[in-house]
C-alpha cells in the first residue's frame, strides 16, 4: 500500500470561470465542484493538490494552429457565446480557462519527471480530446492530452509517447494530432461509432502513411459494459501498449461511460473505473518506468461522477478500495 | 443530388480509330477503368474499359507462338472494334438515385454524361459512393446516428424536426424505414454532442430511442 498522497491532483479554482451558458450545458462548472465535493467527503482519502499554470502560447502551438488561437481568443473577446457549433459555448474568460486547462499537464509533467511526485491527475476544463488542429469540437478547445505529449516529448525526450483515452467518446482530435506520426501512440476505446459523437474511431482507423499501426480504435456496442471493456483492455490494448515500447503514458479519462451517464450509451459500473485506474497505474510501473499523468476528460452525470472520479484515482494509487 | 456536382469534368477521352496498344497506354498511365469513345465532334460512340482490352490482349497460357500471333493481330485492332456500344449514360441534370439504379441493373463501373450530344463528363461508383457520403454525413466529424422506434403515428416525422429545428441541431438524414421484414424505425444522423439532450426532448414528446 502506497501513501496516500503518491496521488496529486492539479487543479484551479479558476477552472469555474469557463463558462458553458448555464445548467442547459453538459459541460459546467459543477462538474468540478462535485467531484471536488466527493472527494473531500472521502475521509479515508486525502489527496495533494497543485496548482497548474498557463500553458505559454508557443507549447499550445505544438497541437495547435496560430490561426486557431486568434480565432478562439477573438470570438471570447468580442463577446461571441459559442464557436463554430453550439455545443461550444464559451465566455469571457474560456480563452484563459483553457490555457490553464492545457498547462495542468504540463505542471503534471514536471512533477512526474523532477520525482516530486509519482502519479498525478489533472482535473481541469474545458476537456481536450475532441479539439482538433484548427478548430473546436464538442466541448474542447484546446488539446491538453496531445500539448502534454508534446511537451514531454520536447522538455524531456519521451518521443514515444502513448496515450490511452477510455472517455466513452472517440479523441478524435488526439487522432489526427498522431496519426501520420510513427513514434506516437494512441489507443481508444469507446462506443461504437455509428452510433456516438463524433461518428470516428472505426477499428480500420489504424494510423496513415509512416504513422500506420500506431492507432489502435476498440469500439464497444451500445450496452457494453465491464466484462467487454476488461476483457478489451487485458487482450488488446496492453499487447499493443507493449508491442510499441512507450517511453511516457498519457490517460485520456473520461466518465461518461457510467451506465448512469447519458451522454453515451455504454454500461459501466463505478466499480470499473477502480479496475481502470489500478490497470494503468502496473503499466504505468511496468512499461514505461513510472511515468504515468491522467488528464480529465468526459463525465456529465453529476450524481456519479465524483464517485466514479474517486474510484479511479483509489485504483491509480494503488489503495485497496476502502 | 445531381450528377453535375459529382461527375469528373472534361474526362479523357478516345477516338474510335485508335489502336489498343495507344488505349492501354492512356489507361495504364492514367489509372482509369473507362475510356468514351467520341467522334469528331466529341459525340458518344462508346465505351472501352480495361477489361475489354485484357479480353483482347492474348492469355498467359498461349503458347509463345500463338501470343506473338495475337499480339500481331491486337496492334492492328482498332478500339471501336472492342468497345461497348450498348450504352447507358447520364446528363448533368441526372440525379444520383438515377445512376445508382443504372449501376445496379447494368453492373457498370462508370458512366458518361452527356449534354447536348456531347461528352462532358463521367461519373463513377467510386463518386456515387463519395457523392453518398457526404450528402449522408457519414464518417463526418461531429455527428451520430440516432435510431427512432416508429410508432405510426402520423405527426412522427414532424415532430422530430420539429424538435431538432427548435434547438438549432444540424442534421444531415432522416429516413423512415419501414420495408417489410425490417423493424420500423426511423434513422436520424444529427451533428450534436449532446446526444442526452436530444434524448430527453424526444422522450419528452413521447419519443422513443432504440439501440437497434
Amino acid at each position: 500500500m502506497t501513501s496516500v498522497n503518491d496521488v496529486t491532483i492539479i487543479y484551479d479554482p479558476c477552472y469555474l470561470d469557463h463558462d458553458t451558458g448555464g445548467d442547459d450545458h453538459p459541460e459546467q462548472g459543477a462538474r468540478l465542484e462535485t467531484i471536488l465535493a466527493y472527494l473531500s467527503s472521502c475521509e479515508d482519502l486525502a489527496f495533494c493538490y497543485k496548482p497548474p499554470r498557463p500553458a505559454l502560447r508557443e507549447e499550445i502551438l505544438a497541437a495547435h494552429d496560430e490561426s486557431w488561437l486568434n480565432r478562439f481568443e477573438e470570438a471570447v473577446l468580442s463577446g461571441r457565446t459559442f464557436i463554430d457549433h453550439s455545443d461550444n459555448q464559451i465566455g469571457y474568460e474560456s480563452y484563459q480557462v483553457a490555457q490553464v486547462a492545457a498547462g495542468a499537464g504540463l505542471v503534471g509533467v514536471d512533477c512526474l519527471e523532477s520525482g516530486e511526485e509519482t502519479t498525478v491527475f489533472c482535473m481541469g476544463r474545458p476537456p481536450g480530446h475532441h479539439a482538433e488542429r484548427n478548430m473546436p469540437f464538442g466541448f474542447c478547445f484546446f488539446n491538453n492530452c496531445v500539448i502534454a505529449a508534446r511537451y514531454w516529448a520536447t522538455r524531456y525526450g519521451r518521443k514515444r509517447v502513448a496515450i490511452f483515452d477510455f472517455d466513452a467518446h472517440h479523441g478524435n482530435g488526439i487522432q489526427s494530432a498522431f496519426e501520420e506520426e510513427p513514434d506516437t501512440i494512441y489507443i481508444s476505446i469507446h462506443e461504437h461509432p455509428s452510433f456516438s459523437y463524433p461518428g470516428t474511431g472505426y477499428h480500420d482507423e489504424v494510423g496513415l502513411g509512416s504513422g500506420r499501426g500506431t492507432i489502435l480504435n476498440l469500439t464497444l456496442p451500445p450496452g457494453g459494459g465491464d466484462r467487454e471493456m476488461e476483457a478489451l483492455l487485458t487482450e488488446q490494448a496492453e499487447p499493443f501498449l507493449v508491442k510499441h515500447q512507450a517511453d511516457a503514458l498519457v490517460i485520456s479519462a473520461g466518465f461518461d461511460g457510467h451506465v448512469n451517464d447519458d451522454m453515451s450509451g455504454l454500461h459501466y459500473t463505478t466499480d470499473l473505473y477502480r479496475t481502470i485506474g489500478s490497470t494503468v497505474r502496473r503499466w504505468g510501473h511496468d512499461y514505461c518506468d513510472g511515468r504515468l499523468l491522467s488528464i480529465l476528460e468526459g463525465g456529465y452525470e453529476l450524481s456519479v461522477l465524483g464517485e466514479s472520479v474517486a474510484a479511479y484515482l483509489i485504483g491509480l494509487s494503488g489503495r485497496s478500495r476502502p | 443530388m445531381f450528377i453535375e456536382d459529382h461527375m469528373t469534368r472534361q474526362p479523357e477521352t478516345i477516338r474510335g480509330g485508335t489502336l489498343l496498344p495507344e488505349a492501354r497506354r492512356l489507361l495504364n498511365e492514367c489509372h482509369f477503368r473507362h475510356l468514351p469513345v467520341v467522334d469528331e465532334q466529341g459525340g458518344l460512340l462508346g465505351m472501352v474499359t480495361d477489361r475489354d482490352l485484357r479480353s483482347a490482349y492474348p492469355s498467359s497460357v498461349l503458347s509463345e507462338e500463338e501470343r506473338r500471333s495475337v499480339f500481331g493481330r491486337v496492334e492492328k485492332t482498332s478500339v471501336d472494334e472492342v468497345m461497348s456500344t450498348e450504352l447507358s449514360w447520364l446528363t448533368p441534370s441526372s440525379t444520383l438515385d438515377d445512376a445508382l439504379l443504372i449501376f445496379d441493373r447494368e453492373k457498370l463501373g462508370a458512366l458518361p454524361v452527356v449534354d447536348n450530344d456531347q461528352v462532358v463528363g463521367i461519373f463513377s461508383i467510386r463518386d456515387l459512393i463519395s457523392a453518398y457520403k457526404g450528402l449522408f454525413g457519414v464518417g463526418e466529424k461531429g455527428s451520430a446516428l440516432l435510431f427512432i422506434r416508429d410508432d405510426g403515428r402520423e405527426d412522427l416525422l414532424r415532430t422530430i424536426i420539429s424538435i431538432l429545428e427548435e434547438q438549432k441541431i444540424p442534421f444531415t438524414r432522416l429516413m423512415r424505414i419501414s420495408k417489410p421484414q425490417q423493424k420500423a424505425r426511423i434513422v436520424l444522423r444529427i451533428n450534436t454532442f449532446k446526444l442526452a439532450k436530444v434524448h430527453h426532448l424526444l422522450a419528452d414528446a413521447g419519443i422513443e430511442v432504440v439501440h437497434a
